[in-house]
């Protein structure tokens, strides 16, 4: 656990995307891990998750996706989060992100491509997650100061 | 708000500005619609398939599949109806669709074109209009059904069921509380009571419709008296609109006595609160689920707890299963992937068809009272809640968390219920929330989770429902101490 004031996350489901499940375990433990979460449930907009970073001064945006349509839903999203001042706020995504069986190494380099700094698989081990996340966090305030 | 039936005469307004919401709601035609039910071939019929498989003690396979183009979509129908021996088909309706995102799933066609890959997770059937969905009708030689989770649903019946489509899934607490996160109850209750009302105005016409309200709900751990009390509510409120061909839903728990238990309370439980409020012509089947929560990524072990559904339902005497695939675990399957979970459930249900497995032995009659007694009581208070009126009891309930979904996003739903499996597996209340139970069944449920707590050396905690929850996509029922 890192001293100071905990890192603000912002936690969601994209598009029109009902499922809650995941969502539900991923508030409970990123609070658990000492973060503090801004958890806007499932249908989440771009802009919706972009306001509650903006008021919140989150330092990473976490968007899951499990349906499929991820593909169509976070396509411009760094460049939404550049428009509205964000541009230096980490984005991550995981889930089912596209439809069908295709590599994960072709879906992480279009995901990334689209400007989100970590891609994730299903069945990700949370504990390395949050390990990660805390370290990019930390790393994006070391170059900014 | 009510449940009284619709004036079909005062419901022509509401469906003149229902077809107007997008463009292909023009073509829809109802006496030709209807002619054209009543010239369908038998075996085109749902509600036919359904009474041939109770008489005939079959368990009906039903996949899951839809694809954003209408050629593409047909080819896979037909893959799964020769490949798999599917016996019913689905189309499996996307998900921008399902919340009236018209706009967004025309560009999923469009970029599926261009692409030349699925962009959308199923088939835009409002888009496609009366015509395309009826290539679909023409093309296969099963019955066909709209599978979804729409809270409005109301443009998607009249279009589909225009083009021939005889089965239509959902209701309006199971496509609203696990499906949106603001649709109002009473706005998805006046919108199924008109689904329900088209498709009761078929069935008058001779063009029977099946309908199906959706059993599994969030597919999580859902306790059974949950799911079975609202699919009853859902099947009186169908009734109570001239429905007639009904098949309630149940999804597999994973522990095989509950399993049974359940889906013999459900049927029990079901003809008699339809025949108590006055309902003696309607047809009522089951359908059982395979397991809707996450699944092993192997796909052996995947094929394993589909062959365990599969025998479940066949035990149970289900009219139909819905069908899994080994690739669950990893998004939408291939077609080829679809049909390898059907070939494997087939093998099952036909060794298991004669068999008869007792359902009056201890074990099987104190669960099977257990949840009729839970359900008794959740459906007590909704009556009472809505002073004799279904309807009104659902919001009124759900406003006050005598009914309550475990993991559902809807903000309608309160959300204080936490199930978790008790030692042996069955699905227990570990919070109850505002649940009408008495205290004899809380206690119940409570010894039952203490029992695990001992045997496991761990206090009763919300890490057990997390570990429950991914416990079969690691191999195992119950979750287990790290």
């Amino acid at each position: 656990m890192t001293a100071g004031p905990p890192h603000c996350i912002v936690l969601g489901v994209i598009g029109a995307d009902c499922h809650s499940v995941g969502n539900t375990i991923l508030d409970a433990f990123f609070t658990d891990a000492g973060f503090k979460v801004v958890n806007l449930g499932v249908m989440v907009s771009q802009d919706e998750f972009i306001d509650a970073a903006i008021e919140s001064d989150a330092k990473a945006i976490l968007v899951s996706s499990l349906y499929g349509h991820g593909e169509i839903d976070c396509a411009g999203f760094r460049g939404r989060c550049i428009e509205r001042g964000l541009g230096g706020v980490l984005l991550y995504v995981g889930g089912n992100l596209v439809v069908g069986r295709r590599p994960f190494a072709e879906v992480e380099a279009k995901f990334k491509a689209m400007g989100f700094d970590r891609v994730f698989p299903p069945g990700v081990d949370l504990d390395a997650a949050a390990a990660l996340l805390r370290a990019d966090i930390e790393e994006a305030a070391h170059a900014r100061a | 708000m009510s449940s009284t039936r619709l004036d079909w005469e005062e419901m022509q307004t509401e469906r003149e500005q229902v077809l107007q919401g997008w463009p292909t709601g023009n073509a829809v035609r109802l006496e030709e619609a209807v002619a054209y039910h009543r010239a369908l071939p038998v075996g085109k019929r749902f509600p036919q398939a359904m009474r041939v498989a109770q008489a005939e003690n079959l368990v009906l396979l039903q996949p899951r599949a839809g694809v954003p183009l209408i050629d593409e979509h047909i080819k896979l129908l037909k893959y799964l109806e020769t490949e798999g021996e599917a016996d019913v088909l689905p189309t499996t309706i996307d998900a921008y669709t399902r919340q009236n995102r018209y706009t967004e799933a025309a560009r999923g066609i469009e970029m599926s074109l261009a692409e030349r890959h699925a962009l959308l997770n199923g088939f835009p059937a409002v888009n496609h209009g009366v015509d395309g969905c009826r290539k679909i009708v023409e093309s296969v030689g099963r019955p066909l059904q709209v599978r979804h989770g729409t809270p409005d649903a109301r443009l998607l019946a009249e279009i589909t069921l225009a083009a021939g489509f005889t089965s239509f899934e959902g209701g309006a607490i199971s496509y609203n509380i696990p499906y949106a996160k603001d649709v109002p109850l009473e706005k998805s209750i006046r919108d199924w009571r008109y689904v329900d009302r088209l498709a009761g105005f078929y069935e008058d016409q001779g063009a029977a419709i099946n309908r199906e309200p959706f059993g599994p709900l969030t597919g999580t751990l859902i306790p059974p008296c949950i799911g079975n009390a609202i699919g009853i509510i859902e099947g009186l409120l169908a009734l109570q609109q001239g429905v007639k061909s009904l098949t309630l839903g149940y999804g597999q728990g994973g522990n095989l006595i509950q399993d049974l238990a359940a889906m013999h309370a459900l049927r029990e439980q079901a003809h008699e609160y339809f025949r108590a409020a006055g309902f003696v012509d309607f047809h009522l089947t089951l359908v059982f689920h395979q397991w809707m929560g996450g699944f092993p990524e192997d796909e052996a072990k995947a094929f394993a707890v589909i062959a365990l559904g599969a025998a479940v339902a066949a035990l149970a005497k289900a009219e139909k299963i819905i069908v899994k695939t080994p690739y669950e675990a990893l998004g939408i399957p291939t077609k080829e992937a679809n049909a390898q979970g059907l070939r494997a459930t087939r093998q099952i249900v036909t060794m298991l068809q004669d068999q008869v497995v007792r359902t009056d032995h201890e074990a099987m009659r104190r669960e099977s009272d257990l949840i009729k007694s839970e359900v008794k009581c959740l459906l007590d208070a909704v009556w009472q809640a809505g002073e004799g009126d279904w309807a009104r009891g659902v919001v009124r309930a759900f406003a006050d968390g005598l009914l309550d979904v475990p993991f559902a996003p809807s903000i309608y739903n309160r959300g204080r219920v936490l199930p978790m499996r008790d030692n042996e597996g069955f699905i227990r209340l570990f919070r109850s929330g505002a649940l009408p139970f008495s205290a004899e069944i809380r206690d119940y449920h409570r010894e039952r989770l203490e029992e695990r707590a001992r045997a496991e050396r761990r206090p009763v905690g919300f890490q057990m429902v997390t570990d429950d929850i991914y416990a079969i996509s690691k191999g195992r029922l119950k979750g287990r101490p790290r």
